[in-house]
């Protein structure tokens, strides 16, 4: 049995892996240094981490998509929880948001009063131009709260969980989304359900 | 009773939080209350739920199999003359 070189495994899973491993954080992150550095990352990782790897060594697929999908979530934690400062000026632009869609008696304001839709989601996703609007849509939200968004949806983890990750009150989380989402709904309302 | 009726604003918020945590017993009536007198709250909700199950929806088919495979021959070198 010929003795296992980390090195040189790696590299040949930096071969065969990097490109697939390349496109998930692409398209995860949107960002092309991000997503590089993601890759780096998790082959560092695993090259540390090469004795704690069990599994068959010509199909190392599994692990290591696991490791990069940590990351991408640590990625998204640490944009989460931004410097005290940013999270000041949060607070400052908290009431125009929300002044946006709501008037003084906090009802809808004309304009951003729902609409109906009639739409179901079912065939949403197989259409490729309403991905690239809601791409869009999403990438127009501060990274703060795309970021909890990501959140939100990455792994199928309860809200209180992913607050007591992040170290934030459950409320700080959900105020945020409350607000990604009223800019989401009104973008996806203004560039696609009303064209 | 006033402590029943929350304003649109609250109830988006309401129906945001839902989607994360349980609400209180209150929250849960009062939201209900609001929704049943609110046509806009209704359309709201739907539209939260429709954007929720799309993301997540998207978030999930990004995964190894369902995303078109990009190319990164520099990366791969990089990679490899630093390890």
């Amino acid at each position: 049995m010929e003795a296992l070189n980390p090195s040189n495994t790696i590299k040949k899973w930096v071969t065969l892996y990097s490109d697939k491993m390349y496109s998930l954080a692409f398209y995860r992150t949107n960002n092309k240094e991000v997503a590089e550095d993601l890759v780096q990352d998790t082959f560092i990782t695993a090259f540390q981490s090469f004795e704690k790897f069990k599994g068959n060594i010509e199909q190392p697929s599994a692990w290591l998509f696991t490791i990069l999908k940590n990351k991408i979530a640590d990625y998204y934690r640490k944009i989460y929880r931004s410097p005290f400062e940013k999270a000041m000026n949060l607070q400052k632009d908290d009431n125009d948001t929300l002044s946006q869609y709501f008037n003084k008696d906090d009802e809808w304001l004309g304009d951003s009063l729902p609409k109906d839709w009639a739409i179901e989601s079912g065939h949403l996703l197989d259409n490729y131009d309403f991905i690239d609007v809601l791409n869009s849509c999403m990438e127009k939200l501060p990274e703060k709260w795309n970021a909890a968004l990501q959140l939100k949806f990455i792994g199928e983890k309860k809200g209180n969980l992913i607050c007591q990750e992040l170290q934030i009150t459950p409320t700080n989380f959900w105020q945020i989304l409350h607000r990604a989402k009223l800019q989401l709904r009104s973008c996806l309302e203004h560039n696609w359900f009303k064209k | 009773m006033n402590i029943l009726m929350l304003s649109c604003k609250k109830a988006s918020e309401l129906i945001e939080k839902k989607s994360i945590v349980q609400l209180s017993r209150i929250e849960t009536i009062q939201l209900h209350v609001h929704k049943s007198m609110c046509d806009a709250c209704n359309t709201y909700e739907k539209h939260s739920l429709l954007i929720d199950e799309v993301i997540q929806q998207k978030i999930s088919n990004e995964s190894e199999k369902n995303i078109p495979h990009l190319r990164n021959e520099p990366l791969k070198q990089k990679i490899k003359n630093d390890l």
